[in-house]
C-alpha cells in the first residue's frame, strides 16, 4: 500500500522592532541577561499590556504578502498554561480572531507550480530564554515579551521537498518585507511539523506526529522524508502510530522521540480583558501595505522585465536580500545589468561563500563594483586585468581607478583609427610578414601582433587589434 | 458540561498547580452544586443565546497603538531583586527538562 | 487627636493658613495608625512619609491634596514598599514601580502613610480572608463586627479615624459595600476612568481603583487628580476629565430617579429601609423627581452567579503569575513544577483556591459555553437593561447593603443558597462600568449604613451633585467611629 503524507507547518518568526509586543522594554539579542525588561516582561502584578504599533504593521506586512483577508479590528486572547519559561502564567495570543486569514503561497517545486494554503498568521509574545545546565535551568527575561508572528499552514503539504520551499519561500517574505532576520539557526524563524500518514484517496486524517526543534530548511526536510518512512515501515506492519512529539537528530538524521503526548492541553482561552479591541483604518492598513520593501517574487520580475536578465540570474540575485538591495543600488549608476549580475553572482558570490561573510561586510560598495564594470565596459581594461583590480578591492578596499594606476594598469588603446596607425606602420616595416601570411604561414599573424603590442608599450586592445590586423591583411 | 466530583476538582486544582485538603474539597464540591444550579437558572433564559459575550463593560474600542519606541529597561539587578532563587543575573529553577 | 477627624476641605484650609504642617498631619496619622487596634495596616510608612512631608514647606493654594495624609489598600503597587494583597504568596514582595493613581497623588503632594490590609488578593467581601486575620470595624470596640471587604483596611483607617482618604478598589461592591458598614463615602468612579497599572488584577473587565473618603466633596477633590488617559493602561479612557467639583451645591431640581422595587421590598430592616425611603422624601421636595420601577426578579437573582463566573475565571489566569519564582516565597522542589506547586499550594488559602478552581473550571473547553459565555451573555444581558433604565433616568438609587456590618459569625465567604437579592446589587455598576457611590445615611445602635447612587458612565459630576444633595439631606458629613462612639 502506498501512503500519502499530510503535513502542516507552524512557523514563529521573531519580530525585528525596536521594542517588545507589549511593553516597551528594548528587543536586543547578546545583551546581559534581564538587562531588557520592563516590569510587565517579568509578569509583575499590576502591570498591564499595550501594543506595539510597529509589530500591527509587520503583521499586516505578512498577512498581505500572504494574501490574506486581514482583520481592521485587533483582538487579543490569553493562553492559560504553566510552564518555566512564561512568567504571566499565560500567554497574550489572538485565537479567535487572527489578524490575517485564508491566504497562499505558490511554490515552484521539481512538480511544477504547488499551492500552499495558509490558514491563519496572529500576533503573540515570545517566553523567556532558558539556559540548561546538569542540574538545573537559568532564566533570562530579555527575550520574555519579544513580538511573535505565527504561521499556521493547512495540511496541504505533501513531500519534505515541499515543506523546506515552503519555509525557504515564508523566510523570504519575511526577510525582505523587513519584518525579521528569519535566521532559523539562530531561532529568529523557529519550525514545528505536524505530519500524519494515510493511504492514497483516503480523506481520514491519521495520527499526528509533531517534529520540533528544526533549525534548518534542509533539516525540515530530511526530518520529514525520515518521518515518512518510519511511518509507512510501521503502517506497513500494522502497528499503530503513537501520538507524540519528536525532534531531528542531525547527526544521526533521524527523528527521535521526546515525549509521546497525552490528552490534548486546554488552553481555556478568553478575551484579554486588559486590551480593548483596537481598531485600525484603512489608511493604517494601506498605509502598512504601501511602505512594505519589495519582495523577491518582485524583484525577480523587475530583473527579468526591464533588466533583460535571465529568469536564473533574476532568481540567484534575490537568494539574500542584503545582495539584491546591493544590486538594486548597483544598477542604478549603470545600464550594464547583466555584467552587473555575472560579477555579483559569480565573483561576489564565491567571495562571500568563501569567507562565509554577507555582502555588507565587504570592502566593495555598489559604487566601487560599478566603477570597476565602467572599465571593463569602456574596454579601458580587460577582463584578466578587471579580475587584478578586483581581488585587490577585495584586499583593500580602494576603489579600482587607484588600483589600476597603482597596479600600473595604463588604459587600452581602443580607438580604431589609432589602432590602424600602428597596423599599418607595422606593416610597412615587416611586408616578409605579409607574404608568409598570405602563403599560409599563421605564426605571421602572431607575430604582427606581437610587434603592434610592443610598438603601444603593451596598450592595445588585444582583440581589437588582431581584428583590425586581419581585415587589413586580408585587403593587402 | 462536564460532570464533577472529588477526583476531577483535585485534577483541576493540581492542574492550577496547587492542592487543597480533603474537606477543603468537599466544601468545593458543595459550592459547585450550588454555583452551578444558581448558572442553571440563567441557563433557562433562551434569550440570551443571541447575545454577544460581554467582555467589557461598554463599547470602548480605540485606535491607540503605542510607539515602538523603547524606555529606558529596568535595572538588571533590579529585575530580579525579589525573586529568591537566582545566580549569575539569572533566576534559577531545578533543571527543567525538555 | 487633633487633625486626622477632618476633611481634605478643612485640612486643606488649615494648611495653607499655616496653621498646621503636612509633617504635623504626618505624624499625627502615623501614630494613630501604629496605635491602630483595628488590624487596619499591612505595612505603616513611616520613614517614607516623614521624608515626603518634611519636604512640603510652601503650601499650594489651588491644590487641595498638598500635605494630606492617605493610605494605599495593599493591592496597589508602591515602589520600594512591600506590597503584599494581603496574601502569604506575596510576602516579602517589593515592587519595582508605583500605580499611576500613586504617582498621581504623589505628584500633588499627598502624603502616604501606609498600606492598608483586605480581604486575600481582594476575592473577598469581609475583610476576614487576608494573611494577618480580620479586619475589625471601628465602630464596634468588642471587635465581633466586620468592616466590610474586600477595601476593609482603608475602610477602617478612614473611619477610625487613621487618614482623612484611602484608597481602594472595587470589582463587586469591594468600596461600597465596606464603606456602607464603616460609615463613608465610597467611590467607584466609571471603569476606566482611573488608570489601573500598578492596580493587582482580580477581574480587569470589574476592576476599578476608587477611594474612601469622609465627604463628597472629598471624593471629586481625588477624582480630579486621579482620573485621565494612561499610556501605561491602553484601556484607560481618552475623555477629557471634568471638574468634578463644578456640579456640587447646584440645584437638583429636575434630575430623575430610578429606584428598584424589588431591591427595596428585599431590605428587611425597618430602620434602614425607613431612613431610605426618607433620603427619597426629602430628595422630593428638592424637586428631584423618583420613580419605583421594576427589575425582573431572576435577573436580580442571577447578578451573584455571573459575577462569580466571570470574577473567578478571570482571577484565575490573572493571578497564575503567583509562583514564587520571580517575586514572593521560594519553595524548594525536585522540578520547576514542584516549586510552583509549593508555592502555591502554601501560599494560597482555601479560599482562594475554591475560587480558582471554579474559574478555571468554568473556562474549560468543556465547560465555558456553558459557564463563562453564558455569565459573559447574561451579564449583557443585565447590563442592556440597566442601561435602559439610565436612558430614562439620571440615577438608580438603591441601599448600599441590607443592614449595619453584620458580625463575624453571621457571615461567611462560602456560598449561600438563598438569593441574596438586596446584598448584590451593587456588581451591576462593574457589569456596566457605571461610576458609583456609597454615602452613609443612617445610623442604627450606633452602627452606620449607606446608600448607593449609580449614574451614567463619566457622569461623575452629577453623581457628586446628587449625593452632596442626600449627604446635606441627612447631616451625616464627617462621620466617625470616634466621635459617634
Amino acid at each position: 500500500m502506498n501512503f500519502e503524507a499530510v503535513i502542516g507547518l507552524e512557523i514563529h518568526v521573531e519580530l525585528k522592532t525596536k521594542t517588545k509586543m507589549f511593553s516597551s522594554a528594548p528587543v536586543a539579542f547578546g545583551k546581559e541577561p534581564n538587562s531588557c525588561c520592563m516590569p510587565l516582561d517579568l509578569g509583575f502584578p499590576g502591570t498591564l499590556p499595550t501594543v506595539n504599533k510597529e509589530a500591527v504593521i509587520y503583521g499586516i506586512r505578512v498577512a498581505n504578502a500572504l494574501h490574506m483577508d486581514i482583520d481592521h479590528e485587533l483582538h487579543f486572547d490569553r493562553k492559560n498554561y504553566f510552564y518555566s519559561d512564561l512568567p504571566k502564567g499565560y500567554q497574550i495570543t489572538q485565537n479567535l480572531r487572527p489578524i490575517g486569514s485564508n491566504g497562499y503561497v505558490d511554490l515552484n517545486t521539481s512538480n511544477g507550480i504547488k499551492r500552499i494554503e495558509i490558514e491563519r498568521i496572529h500576533l503573540e509574545e515570545d517566553t523567556c530564554m532558558q539556559h540548561h545546565f546538569r542540574d538545573y535551568t537559568l532564566l533570562d527575561y530579555n527575550r520574555a515579551g519579544v513580538p511573535l508572528i505565527e504561521i499556521v499552514s493547512r495540511p496541504n503539504i505533501r513531500t519534505g521537498e515541499e515543506a523546506q520551499k515552503y519555509v525557504e519561500k515564508i523566510r523570504s517574505i519575511v526577510v525582505f518585507s523587513d519584518v525579521s532576520d528569519g535566521k532559523m539557526e539562530e531561532g529568529s524563524l523557529r519550525c514545528d511539523v505536524n505530519i500524519s500518514l494515510r493511504p492514497y484517496g483516503s480523506d481520514k486524517f491519521g495520527t499526528k506526529v509533531e517534529i520540533k526543534n528544526l533549525n534548518s530548511t534542509k533539516f525540515i526536510q530530511q526530518a520529514i522524508d525520515f518521518e515518512i518512512e518510519r511511518q509507512s515501515k510501521l503502517l506497513l506492519q500494522n502497528q499503530t502510530i503513537r501520538q507524540e512529539t519528536r525532534r531531528y537528530d542531525e547527526a544521526k538524521r533521524e527523528t527521535i522521540l521526546m515525549r509521546v503526548k497525552t490528552d490534548a492541553v486546554d488552553y481555556k482561552y478568553f478575551p484579554e480583558p486588559n486590551i480593548t479591541p483596537i481598531v485600525l483604518s484603512d489608511e493604517f492598513v494601506n498605509d502598512a501595505i504601501k511602505n512594505c520593501p519589495e519582495l523577491a517574487d518582485s524583484k525577480i520580475n523587475r530583473y527579468i522585465n526591464e533588466y533583460s536578465l535571465s529568469e536564473y540570474d533574476a532568481s540567484l540575485l534575490v537568494n539574500e536580500k542584503s545582495v539584491s538591495e546591493f544590486f538594486d543600488e548597483a544598477a542604478k549608476l549603470t545600464k550594464s545589468y547583466k555584467l552587473l549580475a555575472n560579477w555579483i553572482n559569480v565573483d561576489i558570490a564565491s567571495v562571500l561563500n568563501k569567507r562565509n561573510i554577507s555582502i555588507n561586510e565587504l570592502n566593495i560598495t555598489p559604487k566601487s563594483l560599478v566603477a570597476l564594470i565602467s572599465l571593463i565596459d569602456s574596454k579601458e581594461i580587460s577582463n584578466n586585468q578587471a579580475r587584478d583590480i578586483f581581488n585587490k578591492m577585495i584586499e583593500t578596499g580602494k576603489d579600482p581607478l587607484t588600483i589600476k594606476n597603482e597596479l600600473g594598469i595604463t588604459s587600452q588603446i581602443s580607438d580604431e583609427s589609432a589602432i590602424m596607425e600602428l597596423i599599418n606602420e607595422t606593416l610597412n616595416e615587416f611586408p616578409q610578414s605579409i607574404i608568409d601570411f598570405k602563403e599560409g604561414k599563421s605564426r605571421a599573424l602572431g607575430f604582427l601582433v606581437g610587434q603592434i603590442m610592443k610598438k603601444s608599450h603593451g596598450k592595445v586592445n588585444p582583440k581589437i587589434t588582431s581584428d583590425l590586423l586581419l581585415k587589413e591583411l586580408k585587403e593587402r | 458540561m462536564k460532570e464533577y466530583n472529588k477526583e476531577i476538582l483535585k485534577d483541576a486544582a493540581n492542574r492550577l498547580l496547587f492542592d487543597m485538603t480533603d474537606e477543603q474539597y468537599d466544601t468545593l464540591l458543595n459550592e459547585f452544586d450550588i454555583i452551578t444550579k444558581q448558572m442553571e437558572i440563567i441557563g433557562k433564559d433562551s434569550l440570551i443565546d443571541d447575545l454577544e459575550p460581554m467582555v467589557f463593560p461598554f463599547e470602548c474600542s480605540t485606535s491607540y497603538l503605542r510607539e515602538d519606541v523603547p524606555s529606558t529597561p529596568l535595572d538588571k539587578e533590579d529585575a530580579i531583586k525579589n525573586a529568591q532563587n537566582k545566580q549569575e543575573g539569572q533566576i534559577k529553577l531545578p533543571k527543567v527538562v525538555l | 487627636m487633633k487633625y486626622m477627624n477632618l476633611t481634605i476641605d478643612q485640612l486643606h484650609d488649615l494648611l495653607v493658613n499655616k496653621e498646621v504642617t503636612p509633617l504635623d498631619l504626618a505624624k499625627e496619622a502615623i501614630e494613630l495608625a501604629k496605635k491602630d487596634t483595628n488590624n487596619a495596616f499591612e505595612y505603616i510608612m513611616e520613614k517614607e512619609a516623614l521624608e515626603i512631608a518634611s519636604k512640603l514647606t510652601e503650601p499650594e493654594i489651588d491644590n487641595p491634596l498638598w500635605g494630606i495624609p492617605f493610605a494605599i489598600k495593599d493591592n496597589i503597587s508602591t515602589k520600594d514598599v512591600p506590597t503584599t494583597a494581603s496574601s502569604n504568596i506575596l510576602n516579602g514582595y517589593v515592587p519595582l514601580f508605583n500605580a499611576t493613581v500613586v504617582e498621581k497623588l504623589l505628584n500633588k503632594h499627598a502624603v502616604p502613610i501606609g498600606k492598608t490590609t483586605l480581604d486575600e488578593l481582594a476575592m473577598g467581601g469581609t475583610g476576614t480572608s487576608g494573611h494577618l486575620g480580620m479586619t475589625y470595624n471601628p465602630y464596634d470596640e468588642t471587635h465581633t463586627r466586620l468592616a466590610g471587604g474586600s477595601s476593609c483596611g482603608s475602610a477602617a483607617a478612614t473611619s477610625a479615624p487613621i487618614v482623612p482618604f484611602a484608597l481602594g478598589s472595587d470589582t463587586g461592591d469591594s468600596i461600597r459595600k465596606p464603606a456602607s458598614f464603616v460609615g463613608l463615602v465610597g467611590l467607584k468612579p466609571t471603569w476606566s476612568r482611573i488608570s489601573r497599572y500598578g492596580l493587582f488584577p482580580f477581574a480587569p473587565s470589574l476592576d476599578t481603583v476608587g477611594f474612601f473618603t469622609r465627604s463628597v466633596k472629598d471624593c471629586a477633590y481625588l477624582l480630579n487628580v486621579t482620573s485621565g488617559r494612561d499610556e501605561n493602561d491602553s484601556t484607560s479612557s481618552t475623555k477629557p476629565v471634568d471638574d468634578y467639583v463644578s456640579l456640587i451645591n447646584k440645584p437638583v431640581k429636575g434630575l430623575k430617579i430610578a429606584t428598584i422595587r424589588q431591591i427595596n421590598n428585599a431590605i428587611k430592616d425597618e430602620e434602614v429601609l425607613k431612613a431610605f425611603n426618607n433620603t427619597i422624601e426629602q430628595l422630593k421636595k428638592e424637586g428631584v423627581i423618583v420613580d419605583e420601577i421594576d427589575l425582573d426578579l431572576n435577573m436580580l437573582a442571577s447578578i451573584f452567579p455571573t459575577y462569580f463566573v466571570i470574577s473567578c475565571s478571570e482571577a484565575t489566569s490573572n493571578n497564575a503569575n503567583l509562583d514564587g519564582i520571580k517575586f514572593g516565597p521560594y519553595c524548594e522542589g525536585n522540578t520547576y513544577q514542584e516549586v510552583m506547586f509549593n508555592a502555591r499550594t502554601k501560599g494560597f488559602s482555601e479560599l482562594i483556591k475554591r475560587r480558582f478552581v471554579f474559574g478555571s473550571y468554568a473556562l474549560m473547553r468543556e465547560n465555558q459555553q456553558e459557564l463563562f459565555l453564558r455569565a459573559q451573555k447574561n451579564r449583557r444581558k443585565i447590563v442592556n437593561a440597566i442601561n435602559e433604565i439610565l436612558s430614562q433616568y439620571d440615577f438608580i438609587y438603591t441601599i448600599a447593603a441590607p443592614s449595619v456590618a453584620p458580625k463575624k459569625d453571621e457571615s461567611s465567604d462560602r456560598l449561600n443558597e438563598e438569593y441574596l437579592i438586596a446584598d448584590n446589587h451593587l456588581a451591576l455598576g462593574n457589569f456596566a462600568g457605571l461610576p458609583s457611590i456609597t454615602i452613609p445615611i443612617g445610623l442604627k445602635n450606633k452602627l452606620p449604613f449607606g446608600a448607593n447612587v449609580m449614574a451614567r458612565a463619566f457622569e461623575e459630576a452629577k453623581l457628586f451633585q446628587i449625593s452632596e444633595k442626600i449627604e446635606q439631606i441627612t447631616g451625616l458629613k464627617n462621620l466617625n467611629a470616634k466621635e459617634v462612639k
